[in-house]
């Protein structure tokens, strides 16, 4: 029964912690103020 | 003592067992996606190119012909769209932008590309277009979905506004990444004027209509895609555009209007697989090394439980 407890305890947590997680997700983040290019920009570093 | 051991180590066991499948297949579609407020730009380059002079109307071999491609998420309209799709949506503001060897414009296409910001699947919504015209897209366009499959695809072409298989062609090894290598051939195909082209005086929007001269294009399209982002690290085109028949050439029947072999230029390839590696660790981590990792832990702690337990029993008998 205290092995069938501890088995549920943490089934529990595994689940509480990967919908926290996901339903947290990412930032949006912005829109970049950088404008669509219309000239060739020069070498990347 | 050892009891009360053996029962927090089951406790654990059973925490990153359980962690490995859902952090696979519940965490990993809801949390790996494309960011709505990214911005990438990519130039390419034609060298040499055949570039149709509008001037004279003429064919002229030049030394390279330059696209600069900007994608730009817009996460105003993603917020917008997401709220009706009640899904993940990424909005691009897309710009191909065409230079020719003199740094004057050869043409500009804008297109808005809305698609799901895990499986790359398109989303229809208003303002979903290419050069100003509504489209539906189907298929996927720009980059594949995350944990690419060794299997065709539909691919969305911008010029004829139509989706078509790009063929998945094998496995090769690309700066020393594994990639899956797609073609794709967009036969000979009647499509619209870009409306902002570089003829003075003259409307794109009506050209067809004022001389009956038409414009075709052909490509072979090929993409080097690195399979767990599914994004491409390489991209190649050979490219031909012809203007055929009608008052504006002349008496001739068609003019080659560009053709050439577009490729990335190499600065863009190296930051492509710079930036390409890292997300794949990142994508990795969650598809493969936490889930394998929290399933061996896991195993080991419930070893270590049983033994325990083995033990105070022991004692006890």
């Amino acid at each position: 029964m205290r092995a069938l407890a501890a088995a549920a305890v943490g089934l529990v947590a595994a689940l509480a912690l990967v919908l926290t997680v996901s339903a947290i997700g990412q930032p949006p983040g912005e829109t970049s103020p950088k404008p669509l290019l219309t000239t060739v920009p020069g070498p990347r570093k | 003592m050892r009891r009360r051991a053996s029962l927090v180590l089951l406790a654990l066991a059973v925490f990153f067992a359980a962690l490995s499948p859902l952090l696979r297949w519940y965490a990993f579609p809801r949390l790996v996606k494309i960011p709505p407020g990214q911005y990438q730009e990519m130039v390419l380059e034609a060298k040499p190119a055949t570039l149709l002079d509008y001037g004279t109307l003429r064919a002229e071999e030049v030394e390279k012909v330059t696209i600069v491609q900007t994608l730009k998420g817009n996460v105003e309209e993603s917020e917008r769209i997401e709220r009706s799709a009640g899904r993940d949506v990424v909005v691009w503001d897309c710009l191909s932008y065409v230079e020719g060897p003199d740094g004057a414009m050869v043409s500009q296409i804008p297109e808005r590309y809305v698609f799901d910001a895990h499986s790359q699947a398109p989303v229809h919504a208003t303002g979903e277009s290419v050069d100003g015209e509504a489209v539906r897209r189907g298929g996927i366009e720009f980059k594949w979905p995350f944990l690419t499959e060794k299997r065709d695809y539909e691919y969305f072409d911008a010029q004829t506004r139509t989706s078509a298989p790009i063929h998945y062609k094998g496995t090769r090894t690309f700066r020393g990444l594994e990639v899956y290598y797609f073609e794709q051939t967009v036969p000979w195909t009647k499509v619209r004027y870009p409306k902002k082209m570089p003829i003075p005086g003259i409307d794109a929007t009506t050209l067809e209509q004022q001389t009956g001269t038409t414009r075709w294009y052909t490509t072979k399209r090929m993409f080097w895609v690195e399979p767990v982002t599914g994004a491409p690290v390489n991209g190649e085109e050979i490219h031909r555009e012809e203007l055929r028949g009608g008052t504006l050439l002349g008496g001739r029947d068609k003019v080659t209007a560009f053709a050439g072999h577009v490729k990335v230029r190499p600065d863009y390839v190296d930051h492509t697989v710079e930036l390409v590696t890292s997300q794949r660790r990142l994508v990795l981590l969650m598809t493969s090394h936490l889930p394998w990792g929290f399933l061996a832990f896991g195993g080991a702690l419930l070893a270590l439980a049983l033994v325990l337990e083995a033990r105070s029993r022991r004692v006890s008998a």
